[in-house]
């Protein structure tokens, strides 16, 4: 039976949720922004705007201590942080190229070495995925297989219906746990119509042939056109859903710190500065080939997926105006 | 808002003429100076996909001259491209640069700490009506409300000392200095209020360093923010790192920072880190009489050491 649920009961689900101890993360207005942050009650919930970041900092903090160390009489002592005391949590109103992004990215954290920081709190998070109504001319999911109504990675979705609330349906196991463990908060769908998801305006992207011109292309000239103007900001890496480097420092004294682990960027010039002084992406051509080769080819070559999910944050963000599409457009008409 | 507000608020300030006869002007000059070899590469804007934007670009064909544009997107210091932050761009010889009042201000800058020489670059300036704040849609013209906050008070809209002026100013209207007011603000808070007010913003910083990526006079190769061994700046995103990085970047770009507000513009979190740029700027005005960017000067008052400075407040 399809289920709806009104706007009122949303914040209310939230509020009975954040009751029993539970992480809610969702968007709320920041300053001039939104951000998807744990919430503090269900009023919190702001249901407009694109936050400025993606969601994957509710897997993925911005930066998280890994452990703590002490030196003592004995020797150092060192404290291991313990991902099982990590919370349950509600990730609520992910725009569908945010909750798409996580399910992309758990190939890279489990590949080779189980990254249970993020394993842990993707094992313990729900996501409640929201269809976009609106659009601007930097959304372009519909280009890279996704559309403003996928529900790939949500585990329950909403649709915005006609004249308030929204369609809610359960997607995976997941999901229908929750459905049914709050059924109180759901109706059985009426009437009312959903709205029509929004219309990204990006013409659509020849994935593969834009594949294999990349794995022909590795010198092109179109690498230092493009990014003679980049300015290495990292602005870019930093707000998209699924770029996921990571720098691990330790900070403090000898005698007491931690090591933490937060967001580093391809674009930096810095990035891949060996301990030799010798660096091997010297120019921002090469660190911005590096950044659409990741997205388009190396992450299809080991995983079969690709790593962009056509937000057009980068888009916004880029002082210097490069855009990702644009890249992609003129790859693909080659 | 009134109606009537918001109507004069989505007038555009100036008529299309203006950008026209900027953008064939620009175009002539880059034509003329590719072609009879006076440059190598013109530096300047040009169009981006998404209609009304713009961003950089870097010619070096005279066929290509007609790609450039000036409009109210063309908000980039292009100052950044001569620096040594983007080595891989300047070419040997003599490079022509399309830049705003603002921006020859980080221009002369450049040349005061030599890290340009006036003989090896043309400077086509614009006399500039203004460019878009942020936060103004792509697409839009630019009105009384959308135009970028250092604009409201430019003292530099007719340039001096360039190669060549691209258009003539239109008149503009008076726009109340909302930067201004907002420091002023800032100053009548107590410390205590003014410490708040910036570890709430800084509380945001991500340390993208996306600020000094995008400042002119952050061409350092080594900054000390990066540095490890030993560390004197935290490099994470957390309070005592990002309020350190912001200390030391306020300090060390005073009596340099040329006010084009690029760095407040690039932060993807929003800090409105000119105001701190105009307090420094201002106090060394106040202290040392100093100004930045008015002329090529070798060093600033607080890169500088003589004698008989005066040491008292050394306890
Ligand atoms: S690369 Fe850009 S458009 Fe693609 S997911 Fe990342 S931020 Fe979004
Ligand atoms: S946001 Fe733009 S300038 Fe900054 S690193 Fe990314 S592509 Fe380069
Ligand atoms: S500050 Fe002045 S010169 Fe600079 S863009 Fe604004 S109006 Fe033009
Ligand atoms: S650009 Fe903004 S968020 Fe990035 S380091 Fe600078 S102040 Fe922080
Ligand atoms: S500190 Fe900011 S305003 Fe000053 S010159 Fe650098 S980028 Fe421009």
């Amino acid at each position: 039976m399809p289920k709806t649920i009104t706007e009122q009961n949303l914040r209310l689900l939230v509020d009975t949720l954040l009751k029993e101890g539970a992480r809610v993360v969702a968007p709320k207005q920041a300053g001039t922004m939104a951000l998807y942050e744990p919430l503090k009650s269900g009023d919190e919930l702001a249901l407009g705007a694109l936050p400025r970041r993606s969601a994957k900092e509710t897997f993925f903090p911005l930066c998280e201590t890994i452990l703590t160390f002490e030196k003592d009489k004995g020797g150092v002592r060192v404290n291991d942080v313990d991902p099982a005391s990590f919370p349950e949590t509600v990730l609520l109103c992910a725009r569908p190229c945010d909750a798409a992004a996580p399910s992309i990215l758990d190939a890279v954290f489990s590949w080779d070495y189980n990254d249970e920081f993020y394993l842990e709190r993707r094992r313990k998070t729900t996501i409640i995925g929201l269809a976009c109504t609106t659009a601007d001319d930097a959304c372009f999911c519909t280009a890279v297989g996704l559309s403003p109504a996928d529900t790939r990675g949500s585990d329950l979705f909403l649709t915005p219906l006609e004249g308030g609330g929204y369609a809610a349906q359960a997607v995976t196991d997941k999901g229908k746990e929750l459905l049914e463990k709050r059924a109180q908060f759901f109706s059985d769908a009426g009437s009312a119509k959903p709205l029509p998801p929004a219309e990204p305006a990006g013409e659509s992207l020849d994935l593969e042939k834009i594949k294999s011109w990349l794995d022909n292309n590795f010198e092109n000239p179109l690498w230092t056109e493009i990014a003679d103007r980049c300015a290495g900001c990292g602005a870019c890496a930093f707000l998209c859903p699924a770029c996921h480097c990571f720098d691990i420092v330790d900070e403090g004294t000898e005698a007491k710190g931690a090591r933490r682990k937060s967001w580093d960027a391809c674009g930096f010039a810095k990035f891949t500065n060996h301990a030799s002084g010798h660096n091997p992406r010297d120019m921002q051509n090469k660190r911005y080939r590096n950044r659409i080769m990741h997205k388009f080819k190396y992450y299809g070559d080991k995983f079969g997926q690709t790593l962009c999910t056509g937000c057009g944050r980068c888009i916004r963000a880029c002082p210097v105006g490069i855009d990702i599409k644009a890249v992609l457009d003129e790859i693909n008409s080659k | 808002m009134t109606n009537t507000a918001q109507q004069l608020d989505t007038t555009p300030l100036v008529d299309t003429g203006y950008y026209a006869a900027v953008t064939e002007a620009i175009r002539a000059e880059a034509a003329r100076l590719l072609t009879d070899g006076t440059v190598a590469a013109v530096i300047g804007y040009q169009a981006g996909k998404r209609k009304g934007t713009a961003m950089p670009a870097i010619i070096t064909d005279p066929a290509r001259a007609n790609d450039l544009i000036f409009s109210p997107a063309c908000v980039n210091n292009l100052a950044l491209y001569l620096t040594k932050a983007k080595k891989d761009i300047r070419k040997t010889g003599k490079v022509a640069i399309v830049a705003k009042g603002c921006d020859m201000r980080a221009l002369a800058g450049l040349m005061g700490e030599s890290q340009l020489k006036r003989e090896d670059v043309h400077i086509i300036a614009v006399a500039c009506a203004g460019v878009k704040g942020s936060g103004a849609a792509t697409g839009e013209p630019l009105t009384t409300a959308n135009i970028a906050k250092k604009c409201r008070e430019c003292t530099v809209r007719e340039p001096k000392g360039a190669d060549s002026v691209a258009g003539s100013l239109p008149s503009l209207p008076e726009l109340s200095p909302v930067e201004a007011e907002e420091l002023a603000r800032l100053e009548a808070m107590t410390p205590r209020e003014r410490w708040s007010f910036w570890k709430e913003h800084f509380s945001r910083c991500v340390r993208c360093l996306a600020c000094r990526s995008i400042c002119p006079f952050c061409y350092c190769e080594q900054c000390m923010c990066d540095r490890n061994r030993p560390q004197a700046v935290e490099t994470s995103p957390r309070p005592a790192g990002n309020m350190a990085w912001h200390i030391v970047r306020a300090m060390h770009l005073s009596g340099r920072c040329a006010g084009c507000a690029e760095c407040e513009r690039a932060c993807p979190m929003d800090i409105p880190l000119n105001l701190l740029n105009r307090k420094m700027a201002k106090e060394l005005k106040e202290l040392y009489g100093h100004e930045a960017g008015l002329e090529p000067k070798e060093k600033g008052p607080l890169a500088e050491y003589r004698e008989d400075d005066d040491q008292s407040f050394i306890k």
